[in-house]
């Protein structure tokens, strides 16, 4: 579902945040990102987003080679890919439910069809009764999990979420992670970048590591493309 | 919910089954277009004093323009009043006895460009000037009437145009017996070209304040775009395209367009029943019907249409130039 092939990623000439990054993602997988601080994670997702272009190499999400992408197809690769935010980036002049139905209507999905899914969406994460409530009445833990309901309610094939857990405590993480577990096993492939390295022991999952931008962890055998990992 | 996610939305849709997919995304297309209109309509209703300072700079800029090429349009009026009632008047030598001026007039009759021909007899001419001037001892004292034959010729509709009357003067200042042609169309040619250059100088002043309601309104939408930065950024996150992310902000070009030709149509109407009682009394001392007519219902609806097409050139303007420079790049952090 995710392939990256020998992909490098440099900014201006000095700093090279991705070099020659191999791995591929199946259908269903969930797997962990992890690394120092600048060690490239964010420009990893940044690029299966077409947030950036690679420099080298080829970024494959749902074999559709993203380099050659034109400028105009980017909004509908992106509505393939849901994504949760270590910040939530949700908009606190609208309620939970307009929040969440933001993807929907981007696609222009019927109000009936926004109500049932974006009801659905919050329902899976436990918030149905707060979704006429602004964001800001919620708590850390809620806030995030209405950003999930965001990144999930159109259904994507790729869920990737930056640092998800960072701001919450063990049990909320613990709560969040299940979450993810369960889109996985119905056929979401999800990523996700994380410090959480002790949450990362105890979820035992197939696990990516970054280092000044190679991947010393979960990397596929260059060139051959096959999966390998845990 | 996730685990009926691989099911296609339609073989649930119920009360909508039967409607055919294309119908449905017209009709959500149409709602979305609905709500957007809305929505941009109520931002601006919610900030009633920015906007309100947008709309009346937007009147004033239109409603200048509007009223000149108003008095404009009636000044032309009036000038193509007087050009239909254009008429020639021939003096003959004072020799020519009044035989030969008959002649003369079925004459000029007989000319295709001649509705009629009207002699007055120096006599007759003599005798009216008397009644109508108050000279009558003063006349007495004349030995011989000083006054000639005089034709009054009044041209065919086709021939009254200022290149026609022209030429059929040309044609009897020609004449043997005639000794004087005169038109009294001079006050109205400079009245025509003062009219000419005024009209060029309305059209120049409003492209101009065209531009600049493009630019006000490129610089308030500008504002808007700023204030929605987060709404933007998320938007395109979640896959909104270009035309989805413009939409809004378009919408709020035309609402003030909108705003913006209502409050010139309110100030024109204002100025015309401020100006029209002393016009009229002005008018009535040149015995003149003369009156600025307002825009009515075709004029104030194209003031408004085309204020509305401003306000979202403007927006366009202000769309193309920002809305490209907020890319969600950013967004994730190191």
């Amino acid at each position: 579902m995710i392939e990256f092939r020998q992909v490098t990623k440099r900014y201006d000439s000095d700093h090279t945040a991705l070099r020659q990054v191999n791995f591929h993602l199946d259908r269903g997988e969930l797997a962990f990102l992890t690394g120092h601080s600048g060690a490239g994670k964010s420009t990893l997702l940044k690029l299966i987003m077409v947030m950036e272009r690679p420099t080298a190499g080829e970024v494959i999400v749902g074999g559709q080679k993203l380099n050659s992408l034109p400028r105009r197809q980017i909004p509908y690769i992106r509505r393939h890919i849901g994504v949760v935010f270590q910040n939530h980036q949700l908009l606190f002049d609208r309620t939970v439910f307009d929040n969440v139905a933001m993807p929907l209507e981007v696609m222009g999905a019927s109000p009936d069809d926004i109500g049932r899914r974006v009801r659905a969406a919050l329902d899976k994460v436990g918030l149905l009764n707060k979704e006429k409530m602004n964001p800001m009445q919620l708590s850390g833990g809620e806030q995030q999990r209405v950003g999930i309901a965001r990144a999930v309610v159109n259904k994507p094939p790729v869920l990737l979420a930056d640092e998800p857990t960072g701001n919450l405590d063990p049990e909320l993480s613990a709560d969040i992670m299940h979450l993810f577990t369960e889109f996985s096993q119905v056929g979401v492939t999800v990523l996700i970048a994380t410090h959480d390295i002790a949450l990362i022991d105890q979820m035992n999952k197939r696990r990516l590591t970054l280092d000044h931008g190679r991947m010393i962890v979960g990397a596929d055998a260059p060139l051959t493309g096959g999966v390998s990992g845990y | 919910m996730v685990t009926d996610s691989r099911q296609k939305p339609e073989k649930r849709r119920g009360a909508n089954r039967g409607r055919s997919p294309a119908s449905n995304q017209a009709r959500s297309y149409l709602d979305h277009h609905r709500k957007v209109a809305k929505d941009s309509a109520q931002r601006l209703w919610r900030s009633p004093v920015a906007s309100m300072m947008a709309w009346m700079v937007m009147g004033v800029a239109l409603a200048l323009p509007v009223a000149l090429l108003l008095l404009l349009g009636s000044l032309q009026g009036v000038s193509a009043g007087w050009e239909n009632s254009a008429r020639i008047t021939a003096y003959l030598s004072l020799d020519v006895p009044v035989e030969q001026a008959r002649e003369l007039a079925s004459e000029i009759d007989g000319d295709g460009r001649v509705l009629s021909v009207e002699l007055v007899d120096r006599v007759q001419a003599l005798a009216e000037f008397r009644v109508s001037s108050g000279l009558d001892d003063a006349l007495d004292f004349l030995d011989d009437n000083p006054l000639p034959h005089t034709l009054l010729v009044t041209p065919e509709d086709s021939a009254r145009s200022a290149d026609g009357v022209q030429a059929l003067v040309t044609f009897m200042e020609g004449m043997d017996a005639v000794e004087r042609v005169q038109v009294d169309l001079g006050w109205l040619q400079r009245l025509n070209a003062i009219t000419d250059i005024l009209a060029r100088a309305v059209w120049a002043l409003a492209l101009l304040l065209g531009a600049a309601v493009i630019l006000v309104i490129g610089n308030t939408v500008r504002l808007s775009i700023e204030n929605r930065r987060d709404e933007i950024l998320v938007a395109k996150l979640v896959g909104g395209t270009d035309a989805f992310v413009r939409r809004p902000f378009l919408y709020t070009g035309a609402w003030f367009g909108l705003g913006g030709g209502v409050v010139a149509w309110v100030l024109i109407q204002v100025s015309l029943w401020w100006l029209n009682g002393p016009i009229e009394r002005l008018a009535s001392l040149y015995q003149s019907e003369f009156v600025i007519h307002g825009p009515g219902f075709d004029g104030a609806l194209a003031l408004i249409i085309t204020a509305m097409v401003l306000g979202w050139l403007g927006a366009w303007v202000a769309v193309k130039r920002h809305l490209d420079d907020i890319e969600p790049g950013d967004i994730a952090g190191g």
